[in-house]
């Protein structure tokens, strides 16, 4: 089986081409796929909006194949709005938001969201605070009102505090026990100046998360959560008029104020020549290694174009990455490349895990394709060919409440229109082969990128120094420069 | 609830859905169409035209059950042969044809093998059904005519790293294979793991793909499933066009002994120093009826009372209460044949003592027989949501298409999607009770504790009592 992650989200939508791609394939074959029927039509289901009369946007895409409902409120309260020295807040803050309301413990609610077989969770991440809640038709307006509680007055208990800090702090030492963990804090580290907020973890780290205090969650929970700053999703089996006495009666009480805030920047690094960094992990069969840079946002005009040149480097199984360093050269299980975008600016990168002994040889062949796709022109049979899997790919994404929820949200939090959706696949597949020169020549910089190794250092830090690309530096595990 | 997807990929350990209510199941229906090849190939047909989607799906009655004693990991390498190109279609062409087309990498196109079946999915723009049957039809008729020793290496090599990623450069990684050795016999079919072993990934040979190909790899070992926006007497015409001329295969050698007696009959407990591990992790499992067995939909449900959710029991006790451990959970394997796994897991605090986790964990499963009416609902609405909710998908993972075959393989039963939610609503308390009081007993379980240790370039090791 194929495995990936840590892949850009890919969107498109599709009205697809009828492409033929063989060409190429076909010499010694003797017999040729079979081409295309007539493409059905795809339409992205309508969008609706409606404010309540507290602010609180509200968006509703109808779906009504089968009785699911998905109800998300976003606020502008992520990660990237806490003050460094606090960093993790938000994240503990929406660990706690479940813990209780003025009338039910976290038990109680945990009790109540099953009983209803919901699907219920709060949370925060990099761009937003979130409560989620999945659940079948005719129970979700009760969970839906459960869940609005919980982030309207939850009682963030003191009794539950210690707890909750204790589980943020053992998910932090969970993800930092794995490789893939340790290189993509480095990463970002390396690549943002210090001020950037996408410079830390969500998560916040051992230190910051140690010293937060209840006050801190209160504060932070009364400052920021605001109908104002927030967007409900309501997506799936309900009717209009029944997304608006929904949303009504969740959230139509809610009535927390907070001032518009300027909009997050992330400044990059400055950078003149490519830093390897490297990280210890002993004992790593493997090593996860990551090559990029930062500075890419979906308001970009040349955004589709980069969008298509991620795809041809490294955004799907056939793509350069994987084909290099799994099917070429058996390196690893997997190899891609992926535009995070964030709010500010995000980063483009490609990462793989791969066999301890053939670090420095993968590392090599990474920047290269790296360098390959930044100078060299793509074929455009390889070009129209990625493109299509995007354009042509989108319906199969959206299938699920989750899948359109989670497509509506990225515009949201990148600053998109909503009906992005309408043009973007026609914008797509209108990328050329000098489209992507043109992105690759202006925003890539392979002689001046970061690459982060993490992995055991008594068996791969010699090899790497050995092939000379770039200044080397040995990190140790919560990012200060050892060596 | 039921691990489905464990096969040989990640571990989610954290996919704990909620529970329960006196509520009602929804009225689903999933229609199909069914017919038989004269060469013996099984074909269901299910439409569905609210996305231009198209879905093709096949389950190939092979697993790693039937794997023969020092060849562990080949019935899953040789799916990764089936990727590497047939007669008419070259190495990296399956991959390329069909992305290009509009199946992304991984979701829609993939191949997964379990203990008890391999299968291969498309999930591609309706216009594009024709190439995916095509691509399906041509590697099962002439996957070995172009095989070759370095397509072999290659993938062996994938197949090892996916084996690091997965298990080895993973904290608690071996933890399915190490409890599968101890909950079945030697020689069980179902004692070794999916992946196997590196010795026997590095002995595999290409004789052994041929062999493998030609014993299991045909149309009357398979269940193929076309669904989503099709038009069911054209995709009838193209599957016997391109389905119809491969011959019959010869009858696959019948399935190993895999009865095993109802407990394991002594505790095995074993401990493993893991040098990644930042906080202990403890694993116990019970041998239980597998997923064959009337009593399976009440297996699930135990594992989502004790441990599915922020409303189970080890949540409530190990967590909330106790708070020696971070996160539980609670499921079992969904093992096909003679008997299945359920297992409990709770992982530590950073810090916290291997032994109150161990005591915690015990203590509860010792009082897990006495269970009420509303945990039972819980659990119950939580399988009904889980069920649902795999069900928006046409194909991939877990989608219509993948219920449709698994009825076929296991039940032979193609109407089996549509009696999942009635088989959980008949479940009573009592059944539940019965089975947790004869099954959760401490002679019939393997515990599994992970310790924390900081050497440098330790690797695991491990000593088992008794």
């Amino acid at each position: 089986m194929f495995s990936r992650r840590n892949v850009g989200r890919a969107l498109a939508a599709s009205l697809a081409i009828a492409l033929a791609v063989a060409s190429d394939a076909a010499r010694a074959q003797t017999v040729q796929p079979p081409p295309p029927g007539p493409l059905r039509p795809y339409i992205f289901p309508a969008v609706e909006q409606f404010q309540l009369d507290n602010g609180l946007k509200v968006i509703l895409v109808q779906k009504h194949t089968l009785p699911v409902v998905e109800g998300r409120l976003i606020i502008d309260a992520g990660a990237m709005r806490e003050p460094a020295a606090k960093s993790g807040l938000a994240s503990l803050t929406g660990r706690l938001l479940s813990e209780g309301t003025g009338t039910m413990t976290g038990a109680d609610i945990a009790r109540a969201m099953d009983a209803l077989g919901a699907q219920y969770s709060t949370g925060a991440g990099f761009s937003t605070s979130f409560a989620d809640v999945v659940a079948l038709k005719n129970v979700f307006p009760q969970a839906m009102a459960l869940a609005a509680r919980t982030i309207i007055a939850p009682s963030l208990p003191a009794s539950e505090f210690g707890r909750v800090k204790n589980q943020a702090l053992a998910a932090y030492q969970q993800s930092h026990a794995r490789t893939a963990g340790l290189a993509s804090d480095a990463f970002i580290r390396a690549a943002f100046d210090s001020t950037a907020p996408f410079s830390r973890p969500a998560s916040g780290n051992l230190t910051t998360i140690g010293t937060l205090t209840r006050d801190d969650v209160v504060n932070w929970h009364r400052t920021m959560f605001a109908p104002s700053a927030a967007t409900f999703l309501l997506v799936g089996d309900i009717a209009s008029a029944e997304a608006r006495s929904v949303a009504q009666q969740a959230f139509g009480t809610w009535t927390a104020s907070r001032a518009a805030l300027p909009a997050v920047t992330n400044p990059v690094r400055p950078s003149t020549a490519t830093r390897v960094i490297l990280v210890d992990r002993p004992g790593s069969v493997q090593s996860s290694i990551v090559v990029g840079q930062a500075g890419f946002r979906a308001t970009d005009p040349d955004y589709i174009s980069m969008v298509a040149l991620n795809h041809v480097l490294g955004g799907g199984f056939s793509s350069r990455m994987n084909m290099n360093l799994r099917e070429k050269h058996g390196y690893t299980y997997g190899a891609f490349s992926g535009l995070d975008l964030r709010p500010g600016a995000g980063a483009f990168r490609v990462n793989s895990e791969v066999r301890t002994n053939a670090t420095d040889s993968a590392l090599v062949e990474a920047i290269g394709e790296y360098r390959r796709i930044a100078t060299e022109a793509v074929p455009a049979i390889e070009l129209q060919g990625m493109v299509n899997n995007l354009v042509s790919g989108f319906p199969n994404s959206v299938q699920s409440v989750q899948g359109l929820s989670g497509s509506l949200q990225s515009l949201i939090v990148w600053g998109l229109p909503l009906d992005f959706y309408t043009t973007y696949r026609e914008k797509l597949s209108a990328v050329t082969p000098d489209d992507v020169k043109r992105v690759a020549a202006s925003r890539l910089t392979p002689n001046n990128v970061i690459v982060v190794v993490a992995g055991d250092l008594a068996k791969i830090e010699a090899p790497i120094r050995a092939r000379n690309l770039g200044t080397v530096e040995v990190w140790d595990q919560n990012g200060n420069k050892v060596r | 609830m039921r691990l489905r997807y464990l096969a040989v990929s990640l571990l989610c350990l954290a996919t704990a859905n909620a529970g329960a209510q006196a509520g009602k199941s929804p009225e689903l229906r999933i229609d199909y169409t069914k017919e038989t090849l004269p060469n013996g190939l099984t074909v269901l047909y299910h439409v569905d035209h609210s996305t231009p989607v198209a879905a093709v799906l096949l389950w190939y009655n092979v697993g790693s059950k039937m794997e023969q004693p020092g060849k562990t990991g080949f019935a899953h390498l040789f799916e990764h042969m089936m990727f590497k190109g047939s007669k008419n279609v070259a190495d990296g062409q399956h991959w390329a044809l069909l992305e290009a087309a509009g199946g992304r990498a991984g979701a829609d196109i993939n191949g997964t093998t379990s203990w008890d079946r391999t299968n291969y999915f498309e999930q591609i723009p309706s216009n594009q059904l024709e190439l995916a049957l095509w691509l399906e039809s041509d590697r099962m008729g002439t996957l070995t005519e172009t095989l070759t020793q370095e397509k072999l290496d290659n993938q062996r090599e994938v197949v090892k790293n996916e084996r690091r990623q997965s298990v080895d450069n993973q904290p608690y990684g071996t933890w399915v294979e190490k409890t599968e050795e101890v909950l079945f016999p030697d020689n069980h079919p179902y004692h070794h793991s999916v992946i196997g072993s590196m010795t026997d990934l590095s002995n595999a040979s290409v004789a052994d793909v041929r062999s493998f190909f030609k014993t299991y790899y045909a149309p009357n070992n398979a269940v193929l499933v076309v669904a989503g926006d099709i038009d069911v007497p054209q995709a009838k015409g193209m599957v016997q066009k391109y389905f119809g001329p491969i011959p019959a295969g010869p009858t696959p050698p019948p399935l190993a002994n895999m009865r095993v007696p109802t407990t394991v009959g002594q505790e095995q407990r074993l401990v493993v120093q893991d040098a990644q591990a930042p906080a202990p992790a403890i694993f116990v499992s019970y041998r239980v009826p597998s997923a064959k067995d009337s009593r399976a939909p009440a297996i699930s449900l135990l594992g989502d009372i004790m441990g599915g959710g922020r409303s189970s029991r080890l949540y409530e006790a190990l967590v909330r209460r106790q708070q020696v451990a971070t996160n539980v959970a609670g499921f079992n394997f969904g093992l096909a044949d003679g008997a299945d796994m359920l297992v409990f897991t709770a992982t530590g605090k950073p810090g916290a003592s291997p032994d109150s986790l161990e005591k915690g964990m015990l203590a509860e499963l010792a009082g897990a027989s006495s269970f009420t009416q509303s945990e039972l609902d819980r659990a119950r609405a939580s399988e009904r949501f889980a069920f649902v909710d795999g069900l928006q998908t046409t194909g991939g993972f877990g989608g219509r298409a993948d219920r449709l075959a698994e009825g076929w393989t296991f039940f032979h039963d193609p109407n089996h999607v549509n009696k999942v939610l009635g088989e959980f609503d008949r479940v009573t308390l009592a059944d539940v009770n019965a089975v947790a009081r004869e099954r959760l007993v401490p002679t019939n379980r393997a515990i599994l504790l992970y310790v924390p240790v900081r050497k440098t370039a330790a690797q695991t090791s491990s000593t088992r009592t008794p």
